[in-house]
């Protein structure tokens, strides 16, 4: 299975990105960059023109429509100002780039270092067997649903918390007595909960798949296992490693462990590899699920900056996906050309009639 | 250029708006009639940024419409009531001119001619001779129920339902006017017309320079007409849309579609402006086929727009739209007029491209 190596580039290519002042956002090179700018920064809302810098949508709101402009769109509360002009990479302030690099490389290894929580793989300057051996672990049925259930409280918790993660102490304090190690040899035979896999597909599996699964903080990821997927098995995580509560939904490590899966597999299990057709469906699903609730929990950590991008995108996607199922309905309703929408339909009767028909604007007897 | 600035006048009228206009010899001097059945007059104070109320005119009914006469101290009003009324502006003066059967839609004076003409739901237009007001006006009928009436200096324009447009010359009308036996004229419109619009009409506007009109619909949508009758002529009509918004991606994306409820000439280069249900102006050129300006969105719906006999003001009805929310409509407090005092230049068309 030659799944494509998830590239994790390095701290100099992230840094060497440009970025944009007002949102922080980082493009691949210059003229992407340039081109985010004039589109979601300094376009005029008036007629749509495209300008180079604030300075210039100033002068053009000015001249053209007689107004003045006070901030810049879509930017960041503490970044809205006119006074800076910026074209591209030009004329950032050097603390703000500062800044910007520091929380790059913080990013960055936290990144790394949840990549190898998540993986076990040591971390690439101390190459062998200083980190926590890694063992297989194998759950049994009762403490998978024990998991599941773990984390269905926990993001009622959050849900009920307004969205926020609530500073969980006894999650991650319940996972290890749940997650009991167990040796090879006794896969989970007794798991009748799970339903049948596929035709052909050999069941239950000799050994668990090690490897690719979340650390115990998301036992959501289990519970939402595709049934094509059986193997109950995942890896401890090293004890301590992902420090802190702020931890407990590492974003992207999971999603970055899986290709790791293959050689494992062969490893343990003398050449029972599964039909190739269940693979990759399953694992992309557990990546998008692990990727998802990373997301979502992903609100705890990270910097001022983190949290101003993600409360501006907060902001702006909840209403954006409540209104697209709302919207479903509607986008048919009396389109001729393309979606329109009229404030007055009535081609018959005017608006006036029909205000003149209300008794208060009845004529008075004098 | 000079600054263009832009007031509130102080006491508004407590409903919506119907109609505002400037007197035809005073620039700071104009009219506003509501659905409050006032008609108010309101002067702007030289070298200010006021407007002070100098008189209201109760009605019995709601005011659907109001024109200036000969001059600044004369004013025809058109209102629920059925009746068309004249109003001696300094003495406060009611006369009646005419009653229609059904309420009365429009009034237009034509100072060339000293002809007011009133349109009703009754599907008749009335032509009164101003000079003779004791005479018993011409009466035509009408083949649909206008909405819309616009007089320029040799032609009248009126648009009615299912898309009709007919039009009057007025030259024609005075003649059967002074003709002996009035009431038996047999007056035929001038031309008729198709709307080039396909929704019910909102407003007529005509140029200043007696050449053509625009009419705008309830789609968010203005054509520009020519009178000439030659195919060279027809072939420059045109329509664009306006006074839409595009729904945010989240409500479903395509367009929200407002009614374009005024139109407005500009007297000198002849420009004209569109007021719409999305609260905005915006100011065309209809030689060059663009927009000049678009001014910041009002509160709310625009629904009455006028220029100043020297193109020095505009003066702009807002109040709640009452497209929805029939039911309890109250434009309460939500009623304003704004006076806009124009740069020089700033309604100067730049010419065809």
């Amino acid at each position: 299975m030659g799944k494509k190596k998830r590239g994790h580039p390095d701290v100099e290519e992230l840094l060497a990105r440009p970025w944009c002042y007002y949102c922080e956002r980082d493009f691949e090179d210059l003229k992407l960059l340039i081109s985010h700018q004039k589109a979601k920064h300094f376009k005029c809302d008036r007629c749509g023109k495209r300008l180079n810098t604030a300075g210039g949508l100033s002068v053009h709101m000015n001249q053209v429509h007689k107004e003045s402009l006070d901030k810049v769109e879509n930017a960041l509360p503490n970044r809205q100002g006119l006074d800076i002009e910026i074209f591209g990479m030009e004329g950032v302030p050097d603390d703000i780039v500062q800044q910007h690099n520091q929380r790059i490389i913080t990013n960055f290894y936290t990144a790394q270092a949840e990549r190898h929580a998540a993986t076990g793989n040591p971390p690439p300057g101390q190459a062998g067997g200083q980190g926590p051996a890694k063992k297989i672990k194998i759950e049994t049925p009762e403490e998978l649903k024990k998991r599941l259930a773990d984390h269905r409280a926990k993001v009622a918790a959050i849900k009920a918390n307004g969205g926020v993660l609530p500073v969980p102490v006894v999650a991650p304090k319940a996972q290890p007595a749940s997650v009991s190690p167990v040796t090879g040899q006794s896969p989970a035979q007794g798991a009748s909960p799970f339903p049948p896999p596929q035709p052909g597909f050999p069941y239950p599996p000799p050994v668990g798949v090690p490897g690719a699964f979340p650390p115990p903080g998301q036992p959501g990821v289990v519970g939402a296992y595709p049934p094509v997927y059986p193997p109950p098995g995942a890896t401890p995580t090293p004890p301590g490693a992902p420090g802190g509560p702020g931890f407990n939904l590492p974003a992207r490590p999971t999603g970055g462990a899986l290709p790791q899966r293959p050689p494992y597999y062969n490893n343990y299990n003398g050449g029972a590899v599964p039909p190739p057709g269940a693979y990759p469906g399953g694992a992309s699903t557990v990546d998008e699920l692990v990727s998802g609730a990373a997301r979502q929990g992903g609100g705890a950590q990270g910097d001022e900056i983190d949290q101003l991008i993600r409360a501006a995108e907060q902001g702006s996607k909840p209403p954006a996906r409540a209104g697209e199922d709302s919207a479903g309905g509607e986008k048919k309703g009396k389109s001729k050309d393309k979606n329109m929408r009229m404030v007055y339909g009535d081609s018959e009767i005017s608006p006036e009639e029909k205000m003149a028909l209300l008794p208060r604007y009845a004529v008075s007897a004098a | 250029m000079a600054p263009s600035t832009q007031f509130e006048v102080s006491q508004p009228p407590s409903d919506a708006i119907s109609a505002v206009i400037f007197a035809p010899d005073n620039t700071n001097r104009l009219l506003v009639s509501s659905w409050d059945r006032n008609v108010y007059l309101y002067e702007i104070a030289e070298g200010t940024e006021d407007a002070t109320l100098i008189n209201k005119f109760e009605h019995r009914a709601p005011v659907l419409d109001v024109c200036f006469g000969a001059n600044g101290n004369e004013a025809y009003t058109a209102s629920l009531d059925c009746s068309v009324k004249r109003i001696d502006l300094s003495t406060g003066e009611q006369t009646v001119l005419s009653t229609h059967e059904k309420p009365v839609r429009c009034v237009v004076y034509s100072p060339q001619h000293s002809m007011l003409i009133s349109a009703s739901w009754d599907h008749t237009l009335h032509v009164h001779n101003t000079s003779a007001p004791a005479s018993t006006p011409i009466t035509i009928s009408l083949p649909g129920k206008p909405h819309a009436l616009a007089a320029s200096p040799s032609k009248v324009v009126v648009a009615m339902t299912a898309r009709l447009v007919h039009i009057y010359d007025l030259p024609t009308l005075a003649t059967a006017l002074s003709s002996a036996d009035p009431a038996s004229a047999n007056i035929t419109p001038w031309q008729q017309r198709e709307s080039s619009l396909k929704f019910l009409t909102r407003a007529v506007a005509c140029m200043p320079n007696d050449a053509g009109y625009a009419t705008s619909s309830i789609e968010g949508r203005v054509a520009v007409e020519w009178f000439e009758d030659t195919a060279e002529s027809q072939a420059r009509k045109y329509a664009f849309k306006c006074h839409r918004q595009t729904a945010p991606e989240e409500e479903g994306g395509g367009d929200v579609v407002y009614p374009v409820n005024a139109l407005t000439f500009h007297p000198v280069y002849g420009t004209f402006a569109s007021g719409g249900g999305d609260g905005t102006v915006a100011l065309w050129d209809a030689e060059a086929k663009r927009r000049m300006r678009q001014y910041q969105k009002f509160p709310d719906s625009v629904a009455a727009l006028a220029f100043s006999n020297n193109g020095k003001y505009l003066a702009i009805g807002v109040c709640r739209g009452f497209e929805t929310d029939m039911e309890d409509f109250n434009s309460e407090g939500r009623t304003k007029v704004f006076i806009r005092e124009l740069g020089e230049t700033e309604a100067k068309g730049k010419g065809p491209k």
